[in-house]
């Protein structure tokens, strides 16, 4: 049991990473596309309406799949383009831009929301102080993205969970090791042991969004 | 003459073969052998929505019953059921999935055999005289319910909790009893509240069905990981199923649409 725990506990920093990647670059992604929405900048946002339809409305898996084994089906055109040929044949970077690319599409959803819900009076408070779109657009993102905190702490909770598809693609993080070990032992109570480390970890990232949040809004508490 | 025409003519024949591009002549295969992989397509789509609409009838009557326990006034069961449902919603779905898959066979094959739980005073032996073979869908259908059942629960209580509380207490101004209060009152007015969550988290199984073919049922991600494998041209097939479960999603929209409509039907009446 203790050595089962041990080998499991080294899957820890492989799942941490690919979280942590996975949602820096997503929320830059994800910022640059609820921008273009906000803005409504007319061929962009289009694309941008195509790609979350396209990313919320399939499986997370199939896009892992399609990202990891699709190129293999164009080796013959790839293989002169040495750099994205071995870039695309790390299971490290394919899951990191699967996940990046789904989160910024659930995280888009997320913001724009959010931005819509914001009232109409400040986006005339700041016109009414002189300011054009683009200005008024900063002075509103900031606020619409810490009334946001809330709901973003279940996408990280989420992007958490779904490291544990890496596990399909060959790279040894929490759920690898888990397999691994059942497969060498049939003993199911690796499961139970995975589960609580997954359990544990979400409660902790659970605990310190909370805490993130009340920082971010303690203007709002203040006035009240 | 006779051979010159003759030579002539399979000359022209060669000359024509010549032409013609290799894509020509092979058309007529690749043309048979796509269609036959794509009717295989049908009968694993097939699987998938039953798989979802399964998991969807059982994850439902889960999660009024649990949404029951949560909300009893015993404490302690309610606390249980409230941990129980964090618990499932915190460990991912695939560790669900593959765990039940495992672990089942595993779990009935030692109550087959028999064991002793230590219980320090008491040691009792335990043993069923009946062995259970799970087939890899019903172990799907029931990872899928649990994971239904736990997002779902939250949803019907907040519904309940939504309808407004005047309702109840007219209902008890009126003399009606508990169940009848709950069962001709709070239960239909609920669903308008409920509907929206409830189809947000269909959509989120009907993605999750995708986790299933990594135990072996055949449905469409199975199917088309098969055929990937096959073709040699993962690209195009990943893509078709990525089109398939987009036009499900699309369709389930439809129809949450027109249930929404129903639901709320009332509030237009007034407005």
């Amino acid at each position: 049991m203790k050595d089962n725990l041990f080998t499991i506990l080294q899957g820890v920093p492989t799942s941490c990473s690919i979280t942590i990647a996975a949602l820096f670059f997503a929320f830059i992604l994800a910022m640059l596309l609820t921008l273009i929405l906000t803005l409504k900048i007319p061929v962009l946002s289009l694309f941008t309406k195509f790609f979350i339809t396209i990313f919320t409305g399939t499986p997370l898996l199939i896009q892992i799949f399609i990202i990891y084994y699709g190129p293999g089906q164009f080796k013959t055109i790839l293989i002169h383009y040495p750099f994205i040929w071995s870039l695309f044949s790390q299971p490290l970077f394919c899951i990191i831009l699967a996940l990046t690319l789904n989160s910024a599409a659930y995280s888009t959803l997320l913001f724009h929301g959010m931005v819509k819900a914001i009232p109409n009076d400040q986006w005339q408070a700041c016109y009414a102080l002189g300011m054009n779109k683009i200005q008024s657009v900063m002075i509103i993102l900031p606020y619409a993205l810490k009334r946001a905190i809330s709901a973003y702490s279940n996408e990280v909770i989420l992007i958490f969970k779904a490291t544990s598809l890496a596990s399909m693609i060959t790279i040894m993080d929490i759920m690898g090791y888990t397999q691994r070990l059942f497969e060498g032992s049939y003993d199911f109570t690796v499961y139970l042991l995975a589960g609580a480390i997954y359990f544990i970890i979400n409660s902790l990232l659970t605990y310190m969004m909370r805490r993130f949040e009340r920082r971010m809004l303690a203007f709002e508490l203040r006035t009240n | 003459m006779m051979r010159f025409i003759k030579n002539g003519l399979i000359d022209q024949i060669n000359i024509m073969v010549h032409l013609f591009p290799q894509w020509l002549t092979d058309l007529p295969v690749f043309i048979v052998k796509i269609t036959a992989d794509l009717l295989t397509l049908l009968p694993a789509t097939n699987v998938t929505l039953l798989l979802a609409i399964t998991s969807l009838f059982f994850g439902l009557i889960l999660a009024m019953f649990l949404t029951t326990l949560e909300l009893s006034k015993i404490k302690v069961i309610a606390r249980l059921t409230t941990f129980i449902i964090t618990l499932i919603r915190g460990i991912p779905e695939i560790l669900i999935v593959i765990g039940v898959y495992n672990a089942i066979p595993i779990f009935f094959n030692l109550l087959y055999d028999g064991f002793y739980l230590n219980l320090g005073i008491v040691k009792w032996w335990i043993q069923s005289d009946f062995s259970i073979d799970i087939s890899p869908f019903f172990c799907g259908v029931i990872a899928l319910s649990l994971l239904y059942a736990a997002y779902a629960s939250q949803t019907l209580r907040g519904a309940i909790k939504a309808v407004p509380v005047g309702q109840v207490e007219a209902a008890k101004a009126l003399c009606l009893s508990k169940t009848t209060t709950f069962f001709k009152i709070v239960f239909p007015q609920m669903w308008r509240y409920a509907i929206p969550g409830l189809a947000n988290q269909w959509l989120i199984l009907l993605k999750d069905t995708a986790l299933v073919s990594l135990i072996t049922v055949n449905d469409l991600m199975y199917q088309v990981r098969n055929t990937a494998i096959r073709t040699d041209s993962p690209f195009t097939w990943f893509l078709l199923a990525a089109l398939i479960y987009l036009i499900i999603t699309f369709i389930s929209q439809g129809i949450i649409k027109l249930l929404n409509y129903r639901v709320t039907r009332f509030d237009k009446l007034g407005a």
